[in-house]
């Protein structure tokens, strides 16, 4: 569902992903672990179609994004590790923009509201100006946002931080969900813990190679530290 | 689904530029300067038109003074005045009975002072020689654009732009810097439906206020907007408006597509508009004034001597006459049709006569000047929408240089028949009557009509440059960085 093969990208002479080959298949949560500036964002762009690439190839659903840029977007859900949103309008009203943009309906107040609850937002916070919401409470929009879209596909970016640990572990639940439901789910994630928990298969990437790719439940979490610190240390 | 993302995109901007406040605080700054343009603008054409009142009641009311002592001298009521008489043509039209020739106000006259304050708007006309009422301006430079008055157009050519950079300078490059941009090209939805809806529901508030807002005031105040041979000047209105606009627009757009930053978007914007509204037509003007020079009133001033000096002696037996009234008072009274027209007024008049055949290629210079300024102005002034627009407002005003030029004309031959009726009279010393009073020439303007295809033309000079920096911002949508 999401695949790259032999992908390359060059910032001027700085290679940021060097011939990345993934595929993620319905059903599947795939973590994405690595040090800062090993290219995990950069590759998540590729397959928003944000960025080109250099060398290689990107594919949603078997279309190539940068051919198929708004199919493949049709079947991407994406929360971005800084979810922004407008200050000026509510919660609500952000998620029924951008629902609505996703999949080309206006939602009812009552289905937008339930989406928010799903996410973990406070039902009292709905009709609150985004301007006053701390960075979880964006995130649980982002979340609110994500899910609506009902898509094949989630490209997670850091999609936890800024969660308080209770948020972090229900949108860990909801993911469980959608995988359960048959979708195909990329994350990126600094933390060991959460990929082990909810990752079916887990990729470590260091300077823009991914170094080695592991089934979750093929490792213990102990395991999987020391050979994350051992990767980074070589 | 293309049309209902637009739609989607449409709605929640507005919702957004409602919630911050910046349509009603944008819009009603705009207001305000359209009402107050307009106002300058409606105030100097009541004046106008004031002024042009007040002198068709002098003539009317010198006229009807003319007649009632015409009657009183044939009763023998009134002793006639050798200099006042209203038997004697020389008298008549050398100034007892004269014709303000005044240019009229159009339907659309308070939306561009134009050239209407540069140029005289009526002259007074009798059988002395046009250098004396035509050319005794001190004008050196007649032709000038963006006179910098406050009237609508000045708010549309100088501070419309403004208006639209405050909404749209920053139109793509606020959502990237504030991160919603990845959110929203996340989804499918295009950068092309996606700036069309954000420049659209920008663009319609702004120049619905600017191109409706003084029509609307117009009509309320002068109900001739309605005549159906309006129609050309409302329309040309309207489609300059949008056109202006949508340049403005579309060099804000681009300047989105392209920009890395909102910073550099408002720098690049101001820097187009200091060049293309104050730089070029600065330039223009200086070099239009180098181009065509403005005739030496000097030479002017020393022809007309020269050639009265030399009337003088010309005309030396006329004038060394006496005047016979001063022993005969009876000459003063019309017998058997004639009068007694002093020979030092027939050679008066003939001086003026010479003067005005002679200083002919001295004066074709002045009007030249004015008509070959205003060729350049429409050669290159292509190079600024801004002054296309200015021109073109101030033609459908009808205070463009055009109409100025055509109206000396109108007065110039109006002056010739003025003369030509008094002549045979002056120099056959013919009494004038109470019948030749109503006969005399009149002035009447005729108009020219607002030329549609000039209007067309600008209008084109207008389009043209706009979808040329809507088809380069497509073209560089492609190499449009999200992040
Ligand atoms: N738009 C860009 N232009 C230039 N360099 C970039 C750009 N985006 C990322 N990089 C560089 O590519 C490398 C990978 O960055 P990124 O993908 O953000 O890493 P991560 O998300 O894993 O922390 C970094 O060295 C970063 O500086
Ligand atoms: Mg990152």
């Amino acid at each position: 569902m999401l695949k790259t093969i032999q992908l390359d990208k060059h910032f001027g002479s700085h290679q940021a992903l060097k011939a990345i080959s993934i595929d993620v298949k319905p059903g599947e949560i795939y973590c994405l672990l690595g040090a800062n500036g090993a290219g995990k964002t950069t590759l998540i762009n590729l397959f928003l179609n944000f960025l080109q690439p250099t060398g290689g190839q990107v594919l949603v659903n078997g279309r190539d994004v940068q051919q198929y840029p708004l199919e493949s977007k049709r079947d991407i859900a994406y929360i971005p590790e800084l979810v922004m949103l407008y200050g000026v309008l509510s919660g609500l009203e952000n998620l029924e923009y951008f629902a609505a943009l996703a999949t080309g309906e206006k939602l009812p107040r009552d289905k937008l509201l339930s989406l928010l609850q799903g996410a973990g937002l406070d039902a009292t916070a709905a009709d609150r100006r985004v301007s006053t919401y701390s960075k979880g409470m964006r995130q649980k929009v982002g979340i609110a946002i994500a899910m609506a879209k009902n898509a094949k596909a989630l490209l997670l970016d850091e999609p936890t931080s800024g969660l308080d640990p209770k948020a972090a572990n229900e949108f860990s639940q909801l993911l469980t969900k959608a995988k359960d439901s048959g979708v195909a789910v990329l994350t990126t994630t600094h933390d060991l813990f959460h990929a082990k928990q909810t990752g079916t298969r887990i990729g470590i990437m260091r300077r823009g190679e991914l170094l080695t790719e592991l089934n979750s439940a093929d490792v213990s979490h102990s395991e999987l530290e020391s050979l994350y610190l051992q990767y980074m240390e070589a | 689904m293309k049309s209902a993302l637009f739609g989607k995109v449409f709605l929640h901007e507005l919702r957004v530029l409602i919630a911050d406040r910046t349509l009603l605080l944008v819009g009603s700054l705009l207001v305000a300067l359209v009402l107050y343009g307009f106002y300058n603008g409606y105030q100097e054409t009541l004046q106008r038109e004031h002024a042009a009142q007040e002198l068709a009641k002098k003539q009317a009311d010198k006229h009807a003074e003319n007649i009632t002592t015409l009657r009183a001298l044939l009763g023998g009521e009134q002793k006639p005045d050798p200099f006042a008489n209203p038997f004697d043509p020389a008298s008549v039209g050398g100034g007892m009975e004269m014709r303000y020739a005044t240019l009229p106000t159009l339907a659309l006259s308070p939306l561009a002072f134009g050239q209407s304050d540069m140029l005289p708007n009526y002259y007074k006309v009798t059988d002395r020689s046009k250098a004396s009422f035509m050319y005794d301006t001190e004008i050196e430079n007649p032709w000038n654009l963006l006179s910098g008055h406050f009237d609508i157009t000045f708010v549309l050519v100088y501070l419309f732009p403004l208006i639209i950079f405050a909404l749209s300078y920053n139109l793509l490059t606020v959502e990237r810097e504030q991160g919603t941009l990845r959110m929203l090209l996340s989804q499918p939805l295009s950068l092309a439906i996606l700036v069309a809806g954000k420049l659209l529901v920008r663009a319609l508030p702004v120049l619905l206020i600017m191109a409706v807002l003084p029509l609307l005031l117009l009509g309320v105040l002068r109900p001739q907007l309605f005549q159906a041979d309006q129609l050309p000047a409302v329309l040309g209105w309207l489609g300059l408006v949008l056109a202006y606009g949508g340049f403005w627009f579309a060099l804000a757009l681009l300047v989105n597509i392209i920009g890395r930053s909102s910073a550099t978007n408002a720098l690049a914007l101001m820097a187009a508009w200091v060049l293309f509204v104050l730089v070029i037509p600065v330039v223009l003007n200086i070099v239009v004034g180098l181009l065509s020079p403005a005739p030496s009133r000097i030479e002017l001033a020393t022809k007309t001597r020269l050639i009265t000096i030399e009337g003088l002696n010309r005309y030396h037996d006329k004038l060394s006459s006496d005047y016979r009234f001063t022993q005969d008072p009876e000459v003063l009274l019309p017998r058997d049709g004639k009068i007694e027209v002093a020979p030092r007024r027939q050679a008066q008049f003939l001086i003026q006569r010479d003067v005005d055949k002679e200083i002919q290629r001295v004066l074709n210079e002045f009007s030249t000047q004015l008509a070959v300024q205003q060729m350049l102005v429409e050669r290159f002034g292509w190079i600024s929408p801004a002054i296309v627009t200015y021109e073109g407002m101030a033609a459908i005003a009808g205070n463009g240089a055009a109409r100025y030029l055509e109206f000396q004309q109108q007065v110039d031959r109006f002056h010739e028949r003025w003369k030509e009726y008094f002549e045979p009279r002056l120099l056959n010393s013919i009494a004038m009557t109470e019948q030749d009073y109503a006969e005399m020439p009149h002035f009447e303007w005729a108009e020219v009509p607002v030329q549609v295809s000039g209007i067309l033309k600008r209008l084109l000079l207008l389009v043209i440059p706009a979808l040329i920096v809507i088809a380069f911002a497509i073209r560089r949508m492609r190499r449009f960085s999200v992040v």
